[in-house]
């Protein structure tokens, strides 16, 4: 082994043995996974209470005369009929006694226009919801109209619900489009959450070691660089230790879990082998899922991305570490960057929704929100190869160029007192 | 052997030049003085030699080569502000230094425990460093330094934050590692401790050095002209002197300097005589150094900014 590699081997085995030690690390890679369920599943409760105060009594006033009464029967918790004048309804509804009402215009055929009059707001999913039940019975209007009998308007009417299949080589799979939506939703949010934390480990142990002047006994036995790399390197070992337990816990999950659940719900005296009951094909299911995630390339990537993105922002992070005295003077260093890790979470929907979209293509290959928009994509659709192969080639080529710059500025900060730096002035360090 | 030579060594920071053609040479086995006012230049030479930064211009070189990286395994470096992880453990801060100098863990582990026994400190290896207090700290940083035996051992005020019986003992270590060969760079403000422990000093002002030599050399260069008087009575003939740099002046005691005064010593003497003055002793003495520290600051022109 030459010096330098075991200086930075030194640096590193320090920066990971001390971090992983600490009890916040311990109760934090154990109790983490704890704490996603509960988020998880308060956001699961928020969003069902939320459901049912939807719901707003509307009046309607049917001058039409056809399909009124249907309207009230398919939604009798919404609707009521009216013979009210105009005039009473809005003054009904100035006075809080109703929440709206809606009128059905003799023309509503011709003119293809229905009115609500509300106090105001209540939502897009609500107006929505009005207007395809209106269009549902007007549609019906319109085909009788056209002359057709009851039997050829229910078979134009009837839904169909779409259920996806992929074809892969190992043939036709169960696809969990939606269900790896929602998986790639949540891995781009974990390696945000991840270049964050991880990143002001890297900046706060930075100015650790600056203001408690340690940095000028450490810098007279290795070079700047090796001190600058053997930090990052050892806290992203960390990160990657926390990450590849709550992997191995899932595994134990996905396939000790599934027997042990089964046990519980399997009548064995009943039950012929073999056979299962709705309950278990349902938890059959669930775990496939989970199965198909770690089987998948899906894992690969969160780890690509998560490392190459720990790796881009966190040498960013070492260099404004530097260059501040204390932790307070870095907010407004880190402000910009911070905002480069900010702006893909305002996009993650949308990826998330149209993963194929232009915009989407090219906001996952910014290298900067690469790592969080990428993830989504990867987990929601079948990303063309050449798409992460530039994706991979662009974080690597950025990741260096970050250690570049990171370098010469964290050189010249580590030995820089008294004065708080612009970003003007760290510009000027790259140079020096 | 000359352990260090710096030879025309320039380094600017911007438009200051904060080293400006700075030469000289320490010998293997004895104590060297680099001193000056703040903001002198002390610091950047010092991190110059430990290769913390690079020379604009002008040659370093260490043990006989041009000074590299490697070389940091083979120095000692305590700087001026002092610091230490605040959460992790004496013993574990020691070996992370030492291992950082090239020792493998159990010998740095070795080592560190040795040296807490030989300091006093035996117990305080499980401590964390934010329970100890400052004195202690300070000899757990000393510690650091010296773990891996450098040849050469940098100090930048290493007795600062020290109680006198600690700062003995720390006299005490240098002296012995002299003795064994090593070479220690001083950097001090007390003057006292360079009269005691260097035997050759550079002076540097505003980036230049402005003295340097053998102490003695200097002292003795610097001339007899340093008058210690005691006497009894009338201190009147004190009042008749002018030109006279007093020093120290009590009662019956005074100290004063004769640089280019219009008297001689002799004259003095005689003065006080015919002045009734009863003379109990008269001395002419070598000025301290730090007498010459102060003369030879102003005359280039004070503290830096």
């Amino acid at each position: 082994m030459s010096e330098n590699t075991s200086k930075i081997m030194t640096i590193i085995k320090h920066e990971y043995i001390t971090k992983v030690k600490t009890k916040g690390f311990i109760i934090g890679t154990i109790l983490g996974p704890l704490a996603i369920v509960i988020v998880i599943g308060a956001v699961i409760v928020v969003t069902m209470l939320s459901m049912d105060t939807g719901i707003k009594k509307i009046a309607v006033l049917d001058r039409f005369g056809k399909f009124g009464s249907q309207l009230v029967a398919s939604d009798t918790a919404r609707y009521y009929l009216t013979d009210l004048k105009e005039s009473e309804l809005k003054d009904q509804v100035r006075n809080e006694e109703i929440d709206g009402f809606l009128i059905l215009p003799e023309d509503i055929l011709e003119n293809n226009t229905a009115t609500v009059y509300t106090r105001g707001g209540g939502g897009i999913g609500f107006i929505e919801s009005i207007e395809s039940s209106v269009e549902h019975f007007s549609r019906i209007e319109r085909l009788k109209n056209a002359g057709l009998n009851t039997d050829v308007i229910d078979i134009v009417e009837k839904g169909i619900n779409i259920e996806t299949e992929k074809v892969t080589e190992e043939g036709v799979q169960k696809d969990h489009t939606e269900a790896f939506a929602v998986l790639g939703y949540i891995l781009g949010f974990a390696i945000y959450m991840f270049m964050f934390i991880y990143g002001s480990f890297v900046s706060r142990g930075v100015i650790e070691e600056k203001a408690n002047r340690i940095i000028e006994v450490i810098a007279s036995s290795a070079k700047p660089f090796e001190i600058m790399m053997g930090k990052v390197v050892g806290i992203g070992l960390v990160g990657l230790t926390q990450v590849l337990f709550w992997i191995l816990l899932m595994f134990v999950l996905a396939f000790a879990g599934q027997p042990l659940l089964n046990s519980f719900i399997s009548e064995p005296a009943i039950m012929t082998p073999g056979m299962m009951t709705p309950e278990q094909m349902e938890i059959q299911a669930q775990f496939g899922m989970v199965k198909d995630f770690l089987g998948s390339g899906i894992l690969i990537g969160f780890l690509f991305y998560f490392l190459s993105g720990y790796f881009v922002y966190s040498t960013i992070f070492a260099a404004i570490g530097s260059a501040v005295d204390q932790e307070q003077d870095a907010q407004q260093l880190m402000m910009p960057v911070s905002m480069l890790i900010i702006i893909p979470m305002l996009f993650i929907s949308v990826v998330m929704t149209n993963p194929d979209s232009t915009v989407s293509v090219i906001l996952s290959l910014v290298p900067f929100f690469t790592p969080i928009l990428m993830i989504v994509r990867v987990a929601a659709t079948q990303v063309p190869f050449w798409q992460v192969a530039l994706s991979v080639v662009l974080m690597i080529g950025t990741f260096f160029a970050c250690i570049w710059v990171a370098s010469r500025i964290y050189r010249v900060g580590i030995l820089m007192y008294g004065k708080k730096p612009s970003i003007k002035d760290l510009i000027k360090w790259v140079r020096l | 052997m000359s352990v260090l030579v710096l030879d025309n060594v320039v380094k600017s920071f911007g438009n200051f030049k904060a080293v400006d053609r700075i030469s000289f040479e320490v010998e293997q086995g004895t104590v060297f003085g680099v001193l000056g006012p703040n903001g002198a230049g002390k610091t950047t030479t010092i991190r110059m030699i430990t290769n913390i930064l690079i020379p604009d211009e002008g040659e370093i070189q260490l043990f006989g080569e041009p000074v590299n990286p490697v070389h940091q395994n083979r120095i000692g470096y305590l700087p001026e502000e002092r610091g230490l992880y605040k959460k992790i453990k004496v013993i574990e801060q020691l070996i992370y230094f030492g291992q950082l100098k090239g020792l493998t863990r159990s010998f740095a582990q070795k080592a560190a425990n040795q040296w807490l026994f030989n300091m006093d400190a035996k117990d305080w290896g499980n401590k964390k460093i934010q329970e100890l207090s400052k004195g202690m700290q300070q000899k757990v940083q000393f510690i650091s330094t010296i773990l891996h035996s450098p040849d050469l051992l940098i100090l930048d005020e290493p007795f600062s934050g020290f109680d006198p019986i600690n700062v003995e003992i720390l006299k005490k270590i240098i002296l012995d590692l002299k003795d064994s060969g090593k070479t220690i760079l001083l950097s001090t403000h007390v003057m006292e401790q360079v009269e005691q422990l260097c035997d050759n000093i550079v002076l540097i002002n505003k980036g230049k050095i402005i003295l340097e030599g053998n102490v003695r050399k200097i002292k003795r260069n610097f001339g007899r002209d340093y008058v210690l008087m005691e006497f009894e009575g009338s201190d009147s003939f004190l009042d008749d002197l002018h030109n006279v740099k007093f020093i120290n002046r009590t009662k019956n005691r005074v100290e004063f300097r004769l640089n280019n005064a219009d008297y001689t010593a002799n004259q003095i003497l005689q003065n006080a005589i015919d002045k009734k003055a009863e003379v109990i002793r008269f001395e002419l003495v070598e000025p301290s150094l730090n007498e010459i520290f102060i003369d030879v600051v102003q005359k280039t022109g004070g503290e830096n900014e």
